[in-house]
Formats: C-alpha cells, structure tokens, sequence
C-alpha cells in the first residue's frame, strides 16, 4: 500500500508520527493509499527548512523567482493529464471537472509570474520640501496553506505561488483525505528545482494543523474549508498575530426570473448544481423559482437532472461522480432524510442510484427537494452534495431576502433576459461572487476569490491583484539628502 | 457512445485525427505518383497539427462551461471502417483520404455548433474549412490521376 510522504527541505521524507489515515477513490471504494498524521514536530522540520531558506531566496530577483514558475508551469502542462487522473481517482469528480481544475492551478502560475509588475510599490516626491517619500513592497516569511479535498490541486495554488514569487518561503498541509494529488504536483516541484526549503508539503490533519496555526515563525495562513473551523483558523491567528484569510462554506442561492431562457441556460444550471457532486463552495444549493417561473423550472430541471449520467469520474462521458467519502456520502443522506422529516417533498430520489460495476462507491444521484420552506436545514445548511432544495417566492425581493437571511455569502447568481432586473440583483445581493445567467461564479486567477458574511474570515482574498498584499509588507521610505 | 461532455467530444476528435494521421503516414510511403505522395505528404503534416491542436485546446480552453452537459451528438455518427490500409493503387488511396476528409469536415463542422465554448467553436469551424480546402484539392487532384495515370506521366 502507498504511503505518502511529506516533502520538507527538497526532499522526500517520512513523517514521525505512528498514526496514518486511509485514502480512498471514491468511485470504486477501495483503499488506494496511507497518509501520515504527522506531529507538530514535523511541522516544525519544515518550517525551520522554510526559514533557513527565506533569506537567500528574498534576496533573488523577483524575475529570477518568476523564472521558476515558468519552468514549473512547463512541467505542469507535462504531467497535467497524470495530476487530473490522480486527482480523480481520489476525490471522485469528473475527468472534465479535474481537468478544469489544474488549468485553474496552472492559471494562478501564470499570474504570479507577473510579480515584477503586481510587487511594485509607489513613491512621491517632495512630501516636504527635500524629502521623498517610497513605498515598496518587501516579503514577510513562512507562510502556510492550509487546503479542503474538494480542490486537491487547485486551491494550494490558490496563494503558494503569489507568495513564493513574492520572496517568502512555503509549506502547503493538503487536505489528510486527498494527499496524493499534491504529492504528483511536487514531484514537479522538485523537478523544477527551487531551492531547497523554499517549498514544502507535510500531510496530515489536526495536529499539523494545529502545528502551522501556532507555529511562531509562521507569518501568515491561508485556509479554505468548512466555516467553523475558517472562523477557527482566523481566531488562532489572531492570537499568535499571524495574517489570515480563511475562507469557508456556502450555500448558494441561485435565482430563475421569469423570463430568463430556460431550454437555453438549462445545462448551465445543472453543471452548477451538480458539477462535482455539488462539492464546490460555488456550486449552486438553493434553487429559487421566481413567480411565474416556477412550474417551467421545475419540470425541465428535474427532466435534466434525471438525464445525468452518473459515475467514475476516469471514463468520458461521465457527467457525475460520487462524493468524496464513505462519511460524506452518510452526512449528505443524512441531509435528504432531513429534508423529508421537516416535511420538504422529495421530486427527485438520489439516493439508490445504483452504478454497475461499481456497487461500493460513494454515489448519490441528482436529488431535488420541492416546497422547501428557508427555515428548513436543507435550505439554511451546507450540504456539498447533489441536492437541491427548490423554493418558490413571488418576486425578486423576496429572492433577494433569502440571500440576505443566509448566514453564507459566498456566491448567488441570476438568470434573467433583463438588464435591470440584474443590475439591481448584482448592486443588493450580499455575496462576494455574483453570475448572471451562469451558475458558477469563479474568478479566474487575476480576480480575487472569497465570499462574505460566514464564507470568508479576513480582508484580502484568495488570489487577484490584492493578494500580493496578503504575502507582502508595505514598508514606508522617508528620505532627505537635501 | 454519446459524446455529452466536453472531454468525450475532445477525446474522440483528437483519436479521429490521429487515427487519420496514421492512415496518412501509411499511405505516402505507397504512393506510386509523387503527387499523390505529395498530397498525402501535405495532408499528413496537417493532420500533426490537428492532433497538436485538439490535444492543446483540450487542455487549455478550460472554462467551467466545459462542464455542461450537451446534448445530441453520438461518436458512431463519425466512425468510419479505416479501409485502403492494404490498398496499393493511388485512385483508392485518394477514395479514401476523401473520405477522412470529407469525416472530419462533417464532424468539426457540426460539432462546432454544439460545444457551449464559443473558442472551441471556433477553433472547430476553422478545421473544417481547413477541411473543405484540402477536400478541393483531393478532388481536383482524383480529377489529374484520372487523366494521368497512376505514374502521373500522360
């Protein structure tokens, strides 16, 4: 059985902990692989082989830093098909979905490299007779990411890059239930060459957790996951007085006017819904029928939704695949079970979809909920599964309460064919991430990514212009030689 | 097999071209009239890049709307039996890469319209007026053979 090991001064190193967890692909339920647990001591090899490292690569050039990006960027689009594949054959979406997924990864690359353009500082003149003014941008430290399994590839990349081609050094803790995506992506690394101690990865859960948040030489985290343990990640750097930006769950609402063209955008709303089994903090969960849309919606959803072709992820063709865990798969019935006891009417049943071939996989077929009430936990709660919760309202107020009463805002999108009705949709609605007539809101990496309210805990966010504030310190220059 | 994703429509184009490519790279080494070996030659060199071309687009032309399911095309639409692989007269090898051609001008051109990427569309249309073209010049070069002959010689 694989074991993976931690990554930690360019090297490949076991962890000394005694505890492993499993991983599982999801599609056929099998064990494919052993992840260690590893200790705060483990964190701290890496973060002493980070800092070693800091000072030598904060003095190199930040277009020498680029460079090794865009050579990392070559050897991702190498090994791309080989990263979606793992990615796969652990977390269960798609090969489509994964794909997508390390162009996302590549993408933030390709923005960093820009660094000797979005690390510029700014200066002035005379801000007294004889004096001049600077401001630039200077590296901080160790940072840390700490990552979700929804994203094994991708979010990592989210804030490594910025932050290394900006002159700190780096240690990622993968998500303990997807570690062997990251661990293909630093094989690369490592070819790549970085210096060592620049990049590091240690797996694990929460002890290094735990380990990164309290570390004293750690400057800064990054996390994306659920919204307790973000709200936790932010308050543990608050106290050791490290940067944060945590960004956590979501419950998306997604609202259907009544004249928005539904045959037209039908695709568009499934794949929000259901793309990746609904495990995506942009995935729609609240499907909001606007007056007279409302039966049109219902019929035609339901019809795609049943047409969806559910699966392992690995063959084409498969527009589905299984959630990411045995625990998951029981908490997202649990969900359904739920909504049937607070008296939602159940139109579309996932839960017995039956996958020849694959009869211990994780899966829950498309399952939608009519005549939800915005009390109801289905319709409040974060499910990160196939199902959605249909409710009616009679105009676009009442649409727009819902989002407001969320105590997510991470994103909501609208379907309409009139512009007003969308500017006004865009202007009041308190999420971060908006989509009119699409159904998954995400910034590519040159906007920035993060939510609102419960969703994001922090002030900048993921990736875009500003993340370079996160990795960097803006030091202010007074000079007078007159 | 339905082609409903996006990778299904990307993975069976890039095997339709190489699998044409292969036909190609076959058949010039057998042409007897070095026009036709040529032909083939130009057709051969222009089925690389189309197989470079599916292999990038499919990697790098990645939106989430990719993720949408489509609807109503089906890959046995497109599947041709590969013959003429043991062919040895010029006149069949010509049939047959007409017949490729004539496949992929059909399958790019009408796949174009259904890939909800407008990039991909378009990188699509732009293969199968590639395709268009090089049908012309198979048909007018079937046309010389007729009256040539095989050795190109009148």
């Amino acid at each position: 059985m694989k074991r993976v090991k931690n990554y930690i001064n360019g090297e490949w190193v076991d962890s000394g902990t005694k505890e492993f967890g499993d991983v599982w692909c999801p599609a056929t339920g099998e064990k494919i692989a052993e992840v260690p647990f590893s200790t705060a001591a483990d964190v701290d090899k890496a973060v002493q082989a980070a800092k070693e490292a800091y000072w030598d690569w904060r003095c190199t050039p930040p277009l020498t830093r680029a460079r090794y990006f865009f050579k990392l960027k070559d050897l991702m689009e190498n090994a791309f098909e080989d990263i979606a594949r793992t990615l796969v054959t652990e977390e269960g979406k798609t090969i489509d979905e994964s794909r997508g997924e390390v162009r996302r990864m590549i993408e933030n690359v390709e923005h960093a490299t820009g660094v000797t353009t979005m690390m510029t500082g700014y200066n002035l003149e005379d801000i007294a007779q004889g004096i001049d003014c600077t401001a630039e941008r200077q590296p901080i430290g160790v940072f840390g990411a700490i990552a979700p399994f929804n994203f094994p590839a991708m979010v990592p990349w989210w804030f490594l890059p910025y932050a290394v081609v900006c002159g700190n050094t780096y240690i990622v803790k993968p998500s303990e239930q997807v570690p062997l995506t990251q661990t293909r992506i630093f094989e690369a690394v490592k070819e790549c060459g970085f210096p060592e101690g620049v990049i590091n990865m240690v797996h694990g859960a929460r002890d290094a957790v735990n380990g990164l948040l309290y570390h004293p030489d750690i400057k800064g985290i990054s996390f994306v996951g659920q919204s307790a343990t973000a709200r936790y990640v932010y308050k543990a750097c608050g106290e050791t007085g490290k940067r944060a930006q945590a960004l956590g769950g979501a419950k998306n609402i997604v609202l259907v006017m009544p004249d928005a063209e539904l045959d037209r955008h039908m695709p568009s709303l499934i794949t929000s819904f259901y793309g990746c089994a609904g495990e995506r903090c942009l995935s729609g969960s609240v499907l909001v029928a606007v007056g007279d849309a409302y039966q049109g919606l219902k019929e035609k959803f339901v019809r795609a939704a049943k047409a969806l072709k559910v699966g392992d992820g690995l063959q084409e063709g498969i527009q589905m695949g299984p959630v990411v865990s045995k625990k998951h798969q029981e908490k997202v019935l649990g969900y359904i079970e739920k909504g049937i006891k607070e008296g939602a009417k159940l139109i579309l049943d996932g839960r017995n979809i039956r996958v020849d071939g694959y009869s211990n996989g994780f899966f829950i077929g498309p399952t939608v909920f009519d005549e939800v009430h915005p009390g109801m936990s289905i319709a409040k709660e974060e499910i990160f599964g196939p199902v959605v919760a249909l409710i009616h309202v009679k105009n676009l107020d009442e649409g727009l309460k819902l989002i407001e009463n969320s105590e997510y805002g991470n994103a909501a999108c609208l379907y309409t064919t009139n512009g007003k009705t969308a500017r006004e949709f865009k202007y009041r609605a308190g999420a971060s991430m908006m989509g009119i007539n699409l159904g998954i809101a995400a910034p590519m990496s040159f906007f920035p990514f993060g939510g609102a309210k419960g969703s994001f805990f922090g002030d900048i966010k993921g990736h875009g212009r500003e993340v370079f504030q996160f990795f960097t310190d803006t030091k202010v220059v007074i000079q007078r030689w007159t | 097999m339905a082609l409903s994703t996006f990778g299904a429509i990307m993975g069976f184009a890039a095997e339709m071209v190489q699998r044409t490519e292969t036909f190609y790279k076959t058949m010039v080494q057998k042409a007897k009239n070095p026009i036709v070996g040529e032909a083939l030659q130009v057709l051969l060199e222009e089925e690389r890049k189309n197989y470079s071309l599916m292999e990038r687009t499919r990697r790098e032309n990645v939106t989430e709307m990719i993720l949408e399911p489509i609807a109503g095309l089906d890959q046995s639409d497109y599947e041709i039996e590969m013959k003429g692989m043991d062919q040895t007269e010029d006149s069949d090898l010509l049939k047959m890469a007409l017949i490729l051609e004539e496949r992929e001008r059909r399958f790019f051109s009408e796949v174009s319209d259904k890939v909800p990427l407008p990039e991909v569309g378009r990188i699509f249309r732009k293969v199968a007026q590639k395709k268009e073209r090089s049908l012309a010049k198979l048909k007018t070069l079937g046309l010389n053979q007729l009256l040539l002959g095989e050795s190109g010689k009148a």
